[in-house]
């Protein structure tokens, strides 16, 4: 009969995958609103987001140890060497800024981090009218 | 996402101001990290926002060359805000990774607006951070007891 004619022509698998996919779509699109909320706040806040991800991108390319004496490729004496070489062409005193651009200039390793080790460890002074001058300072070896 | 007001109490800038006071600004300042050689702010940008620094070591530098560096937490940049034509006088720049508290410009001064007590601590703060850099800003010779970088 009906029945019999519907298992012949495998009506039950064919139902029954029907039932599947119109249930996976309602799954999916009531997933798909429930997190429309989100995608609306990442929309609101995409340059934000844009700048997030660009600053993952250039952090993670410049990655490498920050601190002078950990450094694989230059000493602290190296690197004490150079920064003085540069300061030397400098005016003294000199401006910061003009030896953080002739640094990058020079394609010198981490400028930024460097001229402030070098100010914490008392290489470069500010003379407390704006500008900074060069005192050498004796490195003791541990 | 808004600051920790117990982390607010640490910094010698709101040292003196109420818990309710702490908890209105709570409300408006929130953390930013900041990396290696990012621009905070321009000089001649409008100045929009006003940071202190949590951690991390900054730069800030004005027209002729004349700059100073900020080394310690409460340390604060952006005094601009607080002046007119309300313009960056100076660039500041991170000179390490860090963090520092952003405090948006009209919702402070809105604040201020508002609440006598605490426009009356902030202002009393922020002027003599003010009296310290304007010098710099403008060129001028600072006085040797006038440290620029006192918060």
């Amino acid at each position: 009969m009906g029945l019999e004619a519907i298992a012949e022509h495998n009506g039950w698998s064919i139902a029954l995958l029907g039932i599947c996919i119109v249930f996976t779509g309602l799954a999916v699109l009531s997933f798909s609103i429930s997190r429309l909320h989100k995608l609306l706040n990442l929309w609101d806040n995409r340059h934000g987001a844009i700048r997030r991800i660009r600053k993952g991108f250039v952090s993670s390319r410049n990655q490498g140890p920050r601190i002078m004496v950990e450094r694989s490729a230059e000493s602290l004496e190296e690197t004490v060497r150079q920064y003085h070489m540069l300061v030397g062409t400098l005016t003294d005193p000199f401006a910061l800024p003009d030896l953080l651009n002739l640094a990058k200039k020079r394609g010198l390793y981490h400028p930024y981090s460097t001229v402030n080790d070098l100010i914490k460890r008392g290489y470069i002074q500010p003379d407390q009218k704006g500008f900074f001058y060069w005192k050498q300072q004796t490195l003791t070896k541990k | 996402m808004p600051v920790d007001i117990n982390l607010l109490k640490t910094i010698p800038i709101f040292e003196d101001i109420c818990k309710i006071n702490l908890h209105k600004l709570a409300s408006i300042i929130y953390p930013v990290k900041v990396s290696e050689e990012e621009v905070l702010t321009r000089r001649g940008n409008t100045a929009t926002s006003f940071y202190i620094v949590t951690s991390g070591n900054f730069m800030v530098f004005f027209k002729g060359g004349r700059s100073f560096t900020l080394h310690s937490r409460g340390d604060v940049i952006g005094w601009s805000s607080f002046l007119t034509p309300f313009r960056y006088k100076g660039s500041s720049v991170a000179l390490t990774d860090g963090e520092v508290l952003c405090i948006p410009a009209q919702k402070l001064l809105r604040l201020i607006q508002e609440n006598s007590e605490l426009a009356s601590k902030l202002i009393q703060k922020i002027n003599h951070v003010i009296q310290n850099r304007l010098p710099l800003a403008n060129g001028q010779p600072v006085k040797d007891e006038a440290a620029p970088h006192t918060a």
